[in-house]
């Protein structure tokens, strides 16, 4: 919805600027992914970082699933009272 | 909107903790895969209200927090697949100039950007219904909270395994 209204109104001026704007968010993400942060001070293509992004996704999807099996099989028999949640609180900050 | 890693850290705490106190687990007719369930949507709801509806990912997952996620997107591949066939034929059959060939690179690298650009819009919560930038932005902070949250989760999950030890 909102894509439709910015591609009637660009100019090469904003597209430019939008584009530079694209580059700068990319290389932000390229040192969030730790698959191609690592030693890499050369440029990675975008193609590159968007496939190596979505994979990364995937992966912390698969732990969260993953911990929340672990932690149902842990957290079986007890209801957590107040004291308990003092006590994980402190435990997790 | 980007809150430092310690404080958006506590408010997952926080919050994940309220909500696992609502939780029933000593409910014996509850079986391994409900405590799954709200385990995980616990979590989940916990990290996206941390964000205090500052993110468009955070809104979109409290309000559609059951939302399947998509593990391949077909459509993107087979048009990436037909540009790439015919670039193959191109070459074959004609003397290509560099310009013919810069041209064909930058349409395959074109098209495996909006291919992946699809598959990520996927990912993020709400994320079909944003621009590019938006998206970027959103891939960002949304990565951010999801390190946060399987960190936690993770001490959480040795805390308790150690807890469960028998003393020797």
């Amino acid at each position: 919805m909102s894509s439709r209204g910015l591609r009637s109104r660009q100019s090469s001026g904003v597209s430019r600027i939008r584009d530079d704007q694209i580059t700068d968010l990319v290389s932000k993400l390229q040192l969030l992914i730790p698959q191609i942060r690592g030693g890499r001070s050369h440029k990675v293509s975008a193609s590159k970082v968007l496939q190596e992004t979505c994979n990364y996704i995937r992966s912390l999807h698969r732990e969260v699933e993953d911990l929340s099996h672990r932690l149902s099989e842990l957290l079986a028999s007890t209801d957590i009272d107040n004291d308990q949640a003092a006590i994980i609180r402190s435990l997790l900050m | 909107m980007h809150l430092p890693h310690g404080t958006l850290k506590q408010e997952f705490v926080k919050k994940w903790i309220m909500g696992l106190q609502r939780c029933k687990f000593s409910n014996k007719n509850m079986s391994i895969f409900e405590r799954k369930k709200a385990i995980k949507l616990s979590a989940d709801t916990a990290m996206a209200s941390a964000r205090k509806g500052l993110t468009c990912w955070s809104r979109a997952l409290i309000s559609n927090p059951d939302r399947p996620v998509p593990t391949t997107t077909r459509r993107a591949s087979s048009a990436c697949k037909k540009i790439v066939k015919r670039s193959r034929r191109i070459r074959r059959t004609a003397k290509c100039g560099a310009a013919r060939k810069g041209q064909i690179t930058r349409s395959i690298a074109q098209c495996l950007v909006r291919k992946r650009t699809q598959i990520l819009k996927s990912l993020i919560p709400g994320g079909e219904f944003m621009n590019e930038v938006c998206l970027i932005e959103e891939t960002l902070d949304y990565i951010t909270s999801l390190r946060v949250q399987v960190d936690v989760m993770r001490s959480l999950a040795s805390a308790s395994a150690r807890a469960s030890e028998p003393h020797n």
